[in-house]
């Protein structure tokens, strides 16, 4: 049973490095090598909160921005987890149709990404691209529009059914959480109000003039929003549920909500907010289809239940031996995950220490495409998340159009031979004095930190692909065929594309 | 000469096709029919319509018939004016009447393109399609289309999926899905689906200074050796490689062949300009390639989406109106392309969305609803009305305002269970003898459940 007092061998320390960044170099390798995994997290942690916000007149500058920020930033734990709330509570370019509104969101995500999840969700709930994305700003008071109430908890918060396959929430409740939501809108300043706040929108307690106050008179027409209980058959708040103007109604409502959906309890008598999201995270860091009970402990250990402080509930994750479970060679036995392309393209191109240039980043060898086409062709167009579920994970990352596309960018990665600082520069990881097939598939692994993740078989077809030795590394052509073919090899594997 | 994925495989050393088949299916005398004769020479398209195709904006009742008060019932939920989304009965085009209620029923007006196939008989139309106990989440509900497993855990392969597992091996690509994922009704590790966007530009990115053999060599030992691996994740992957590799030979030749040799339906698909009609395209010329004996794909997967249409929903005209003239139009082009490359009569294609929507409209647009129709499209289809319009009287709907599921014989809006379509396909147009054998029978009440199969429902000979 290993602790945060157990140190961090190389193999510890490249899978540390390997899941809670992008990709990592040997000097971050060094770094964290022979640290205990407490110590680890300790310097993982040590980044500030950031309001960075990819800011663009167009979608693709803002993708450009995001993109480059994962590629070079000196805090990968953030960008990841920004990455991984953008994917939780996901909202899309292509229905919200304003950049601003993109960036704002990502903003807030970066602010909050290792804070306080309850925090976080009361903000979710009036972050305009949010409003607009799941219709808030079109949810009326007699024709109730029930989108985000249901993905508020069936997407963001508690999931359809709990551990034990029991339903979390009925529909009765999406209805009235629903009507909490009724008449919220925004600013041109971006703040998020609950229409006809001051209680004087027409000069007069009038519920009827629907149409008249351009359908959003909620303020003063509370007593004709239904019924403000739920919860009545789930959550193990009793027969009588719990109702939501407790703090007072109208603006209150929605994060008294919250409030209570964050008390919920599943058929275990467990919260469900804190094994739904410490799931999530756990599935996100380490591998798919935990033990519930693993979750359990790891909720119990850093109070994610009742805090809900992220960095308290991942330093308890990156301090288990369940997360370090994964990091040996996929072979039986082992749970692998398949690499999000938004981590194989940073990762990559930080391991390699290729830049991307340009306005829109490109990777300058092969075909030359930008890192938005890039992200596109592999299927996670960022910003661009294909519904409100975000993206579809693990195998479904996996087609032959995106595998090819993985591969085209392992080829342009390698090819980056422009000579310019966007260059791959495969000396600055190997030494050319090598000159035994061995000894340069060796240092070439341990150069992509991928030393021991080859079966014996793969390790030995890329022996033969360099051919009987010795090899002359420092001559140019043999350089360019085999040495950039071989580190394009390594990273088109599929032992690669998982961790 | 192309180079076949078993000769790869063969050159790695790791040739045994024998032990990258599925699981036990292949021995299982329901499910195996040899796909000989006309069988195998077949095409079949799905089409997914993402997010909940408002059903009843699709086939609306024109005026009410005999018995059900459904126009009524209709003029009831779907309003006028500024978010109204009624259908003026105008504009509906005619389709024929709902067998008990002798409602006459019309098509959504977006949906001309369609409607002209049907008046060729060559669509089928199957109302108030669905499975018990409706779930209204995207996810879920997909899900249970995907499987064809509505009760079942959710875990797993697609129906189509375990169709391809029964009757083709690894080292085939029998089925083509247009877009970067592979559709779930297509899932299966136990053959290879390809999946791309565009044939134009499609080859293996090879880096200029490589020896093209010698990285084939290398790249084709890595992936056989992931693909014969035990764990599940590595050895799709490794699958997905190599039916990669090989597609880029294989495939190299279909775009420009089809773009040169059909010039002027290439150009038609290109002047609608829409996402659905441009994988269309893609259909047409893998079909053109078949018939040309370069490949052999048979199943093919295409889709689009914006049909969660929570808000601006529109009726005659606006966003809903746009998707239906997108399918309309597309496939009737599609279609006719068939029908002059000479393989109209081979085609069949199937229409489905993961649910309908809400009966009554909210302010400009409607919430998550329970059945909706089918559409089944070829040659061969014996074009007309099939099952029953559902019951959209308001004291009819369940407490969520949705519309019920029922087997009850003797109810004249009896729902369609979407297993008896699918069964109905397997049987009819790909040859499968029992196709109970993926499709499993629910328990349960009778008029609740699906517990008696048809799958002669008569859309297909």
């Amino acid at each position: 049973m290993g602790d945060e007092n157990t140190v961090l061998q190389e193999p510890e320390a490249r899978h540390f490095l390997r899941r809670t960044g992008f990709g990592f170099t040997k000097r971050e390798l060094d770094r964290y090598t022979g640290l205990t995994r407490g110590q680890a997290v300790d310097l993982l942690y040590d980044f500030r909160l950031s309001t960075f916000e990819p800011r663009g007149r167009e979608l693709y500058d803002a993708q450009a921005k995001w993109i480059k920020k994962m590629v070079t930033t000196t805090a990968p734990l953030r960008e990841k987890l920004v990455l991984f709330w953008h994917d939780h509570f996901a909202t899309n370019y292509a229905t919200v149709q304003d950049v601003r509104l993109m960036t704002r969101q990502n903003r807030l995500l970066r602010m909050n990404c290792i804070g306080n999840f309850k925090d976080l969700m009361k903000a979710i709930n009036k972050d305009p691209a949010m409003m607009v994305f799941l219709d808030t700003d079109e949810n009326f008071r007699f024709q109730p529009n029930e989108n985000y109430a249901r993905e508020l908890m069936e997407l963001f918060t508690l999931g359809v059914l709990d551990a034990g396959g029991q339903p979390n929430y009925t529909q009765a409740d999406i209805t009235q959480i629903a009507r909490a939501f009724t008449g919220w809108t925004f600013d041109d300043r971006y703040n998020a109000y609950l229409e006809g706040g001051d209680g004087d929108l027409d000069g007069g307690n009038n519920c009827d003039d629907f149409y008249a106050v351009g359908n959003h008179d909620y303020a003063v027409c509370y007593s004709e929003r239904g019924p403000k209980v739920i919860f009545k058959d789930t959550g193990r708040f009793g027969i009588n549920g719990r109702d939501f103007t407790e703090d007072g109604e109208g603006e209150a409502e929605i994060d008294k909500v919250i409030d209570i959906i964050f008390e919920h309890r599943d058929s275990a008598m467990k919260n469900t907010v804190a094994r739904y999201i410490g799931r999530r995270l756990f599935e996100y860091f380490a591998y798919s289809g935990p033990n519930v009970a693993v979750i359990d402990e790891l909720v119990q250990s850093s109070s994610f239940d009742p805090n809900f402080e992220i960095a308290d509930y991942l330093r308890a994750l990156f301090t288990h031996d369940e997360f370090y479970v994964t990091m040996e060679s996929p072979v039986t036995g082992t749970r692998r995950s398949v690499k999000w392309p938004a981590d194989l393209f940073a990762g990559t191109l930080r391991t390699l220490g290729v830049r991307t240039k340009g306005r829109y980043q490109y990777v300058s060898g092969g075909n030359y495409i930008d890192a938005i086409g890039h992200l596109q062709s592999m299927g996670q167009e960022l910003f661009e998340p294909p519904s409100v579920f975000g993206w579809d994970l693990e195998t479904a990352w996996i087609s032959s159009a995106s595998l090819l596309a993985r591969i085209g960018l392992m080829r342009d990665a390698t090819a980056a031979r422009d000579g310019g600082g966007t260059s791959f520069r495969p000396q600055k990881l190997v030494d050319l004095e090598l000159s035994e097939p061995n000894d340069i598939v060796d240092a070439v692994l341990e150069a992509l930190g991928m030393a021991g993740q080859l079966t014996a078989a793969e390790r030995q077809a890329l022996v033969d692909y360099l051919g009987p030795g010795p090899l002359d590394l420092s001559d140019y052509d043999t350089r360019n065929i085999k040495l950039h073919g071989l580190f394009s090899l390594v990273l088109q594997s599929p032992v690669y594309q998982t961790h | 000469m192309a180079i076949t994925r078993r000769q790869f495989l063969s050159r790695a050393g790791l040739a045994t096709a024998g032990s990258f088949l599925g699981p036990g299916l292949l021995g299982n005398p329901f499910i195996r029919k040899a796909l000989a004769d006309t069988i195998g020479d077949r095409y079949f398209v799905v089409c997914n319509l993402n997010g909940g195709n408002d059903g009843l904006n699709t086939v609306t009742p024109i005026s009410n018939g005999t018995s059900g008060g459904l126009r009524g019932a209709y003029e009831g939920a779907r309003g006028t004016g500024s978010g109204g989304l009624r259908l003026p009965w105008t504009s509906l085009l005619s389709i024929g009447n709902d067998f008990h209620s002798q409602t006459p029923l019309g098509l959504h007006p977006g949906l001309g393109g369609l409607k002209n196939l049907y008046d060729l008989g060559k669509v089928a139309v199957i109302q108030n399609c669905g499975y018990p106990a409706p779930n209204l989440s995207h996810e879920e509900s997909s899900r249970k289309w995907e499987t064809g497993d509505p009760l079942g855990t959710g875990q797993g392969t697609g129906w189509l999926g375990r169709y391809l597992a029964a009757n083709y091996v690894a080292t085939d690509i029998p089925a083509v899905n247009i877009g970067g994922t592979v559709a779930g009704e297509f899932s299966t590790n136990a053959t290879s689906i390809l999946t791309f966007w565009s044939l134009g530009g499609f080859g293996f990115p090879y880096d200029y200074w490589e020896d093209i053999d010698d990285h084939d060599t290398a790249f084709s030992a890595l992936y056989s050796s992931a693909s014969a691996a035990s764990l599940g994740i590595q050895s799709y992957i490794g699958n997905s490689g190599l039916a990669a590799l090989e597609a880029t030979r294989d495939y190299a030749d279909l775009d420009g062949d089809y773009t040169t040799d059909r010039s002027t339906w290439d150009v038609q698909y290109g002047a609608y300009d829409t996402w659905l009609a441009y994988q269309l395209r893609e259909v047409a010329k893998v079909i053109y390639g078949v018939e040309q004996n370069k490949v052999d794909a048979r199943f093919f997967q295409v889709g689009i989406g914006g049909f969660d249409t929570h808000a601006d929903q529109g009726g005659a005209s606006g966003g809903h109106a746009d998707l239906m003239s997108e399918i309309g139009n597309a496939m009737e082009l599609f279609y006719n392309d068939c029908v002059d490359m000479g393989v109209a009569d081979k085609l069949c294609i199937v229409l489905w969305s993961e649910f309908s929507r809400r009966i009554q409209q909210n302010a400009n647009g409607t919430d998550h609803g329970s059945q909706g129709p089918m559409f089944v499209i070829g040659g061969t289809v014996d074009g007309g009305i099939y099952g029953n319009h559902a019951n959209i009287n308001s004291g009819a709907l369940d407490d969520e305002g949705n519309t019920v599921y029922s087997q009850t014989a003797t109810d004249h809006h009896r729902t369609t269970d979407m297993r008896d379509v699918y069964g109905t396909l397997l049987k009819h147009w790909l040859g499968m003898p029992d196709p109970l054998a993926v499709l499993p029978l629910d328990g349960g009440d009778p008029d609740d459940y699906w517990t008696v199969p048809n799958f002669d429902m008569g859309f297909l000979p």
